[in-house]
């Protein structure tokens, strides 16, 4: 399974691609969520819709009812959840499908190096890590093997990977759980927060490798010299 | 699925969405449901003990820093342990009305950047063969980056 992921890179970007990624990131973001106009059907919420109400004397409730606690209102938590999951990662698969993922790759490709200091090669491991931990691990095995990356270009790229791993597939799976709690902020910001501490870890790592190869550079040097 | 996934090129946009939505279905239901289930139970334990309010107490300080609760800290050690774990906590914690819709807004990028890192290490870490030397670096780092959001967070949902 993990071998057929690495075809995302194989596909064809044309405009289509770029229109899936933009019109994909748009339906997540939420940014349409309170529109009154037509607009409003491009939207994950709108589209998620509600679950029928069970009317019991004033209270309005869904079938996970109320009060309910242990692993039983876990496991109604969970089932009231899935069609969340299912319509997210649903759109996922058909951003992913029409290209989309392959365009993004293309977009931040020239941005590895000034971003993570290390080369555009590793865009598909990026982009992969995104969907799932274990296909992007062993492709930046296979990048260091095959000599495109440093061995501190694989750690730094591992930091990348390891804090918030797999988020396409964890923060709209997985973390779906939460959306409903975001009365303050759309759905997309702490996506967006995510990503960007990944890029931050990443860097501080890049900046702790320098300085301990800079002091382990002067350190021989005055051993050596003395 | 293997089938469906080298026959790509045939596939309809319907059929694109259908296999996303049903990897959603096997996420939700092996991924998630088990580990939100735990933690509901681990949450209900920790309640019914009289463990919870006490924690509260303990980590009422430190949690203050991000204007959490001290019971938030569940939510990050679950998460620790697995993603589906801290998401479950921090629902379950919502329903037991211990955090607020704010806090748990607050919480959710920590949970995602410190999430699973139990599991990461041997599944990136290692499968990716990095120095070793570097894997305690990239495990506090990753903390740091969850407490670091969690500030961020703080900041972004007061200027909504």
């Amino acid at each position: 399974m993990d071998k057929h992921q690495y075809e995302v890179g194989k596909e064809q970007t044309g405009w289509g691609a770029y229109a899936a990624l933009v019109g994909g990131a748009l339906f997540l973001s939420g940014i349409f969520s309170r529109r009154t106009d037509w607009l409003r059907f491009f939207d994950f919420t709108t589209l998620l819709g509600a679950h029928g109400r069970i009317p019991v004397e004033a209270a309005r409730l869904t079938f996970r009812g109320t009060g309910g606690s242990g692993a039983r209102e876990g496991f109604m938590f969970s089932l009231e959840l899935m069609p969340a999951v299912m319509l997210a990662l649903g759109v996922v698969g058909l951003i992913e499908g029409l290209g989309g993922l392959a365009a993004a790759r293309k977009l931040l490709t020239p941005l590895l190096r000034p971003l993570l200091g290390i080369p555009g090669a590793a865009g598909l491991a990026l982009i992969t890590n995104l969907q799932s931990s274990d296909a992007g691990a062993g492709m930046t095995k296979e990048l260091y093997q095959a000599g495109h990356i440093t061995d501190n270009e694989r750690t730094v790229f591992a930091m990348y990977q390891i804090s918030g791993s797999g988020q396409i597939t964890n923060y709209f799976g997985t973390g779906a759980a939460l959306f409903a709690f975001y009365q303050l902020v759309p759905i997309i910001v702490p996506f967006l927060v995510i990503i960007a501490f990944k890029f931050f870890g990443a860097n501080m790592i890049r900046l702790y490798i320098r300085v301990a190869s800079q002091r382990g550079t002067a350190a021989t040097r005055t051993s050596a010299a003395g | 699925m293997q089938q469906a996934q080298s026959a790509r090129s045939n596939e309809t946009v319907m059929d694109k969405f259908v296999n996303g939505a049903r990897r959603g279905f096997t996420v939700a239901t092996v991924n998630m449901l088990p580990n939100v289930v735990m933690a509901f139970i681990i949450i209900q334990a920790l309640n019914v003990s009289g463990l919870l309010p006490l924690i509260g107490q303990v980590f009422g300080p430190v949690m203050a820093l991000w204007g959490l609760p001290g019971e938030a800290i569940t939510v990050l050690v679950s998460a620790f342990m697995s993603i589906g774990g801290g998401v479950g906590a921090a629902a379950g914690l919502v329903g037991t009305r211990h955090l607020s819709f704010t806090d748990a807004t607050i919480l959710a990028p920590a949970i995602q950047l410190m999430g699973s890192l139990v599991q990461w290490v041997g599944r990136i870490l290692g499968t990716a063969e990095v120095n070793s030397r570097y894997w305690p670096h990239c495990v506090v780092l990753a903390i740091i980056n969850a407490l670091l959001a969690m500030w961020v967070m703080r900041f972004l949902v007061a200027l909504f």
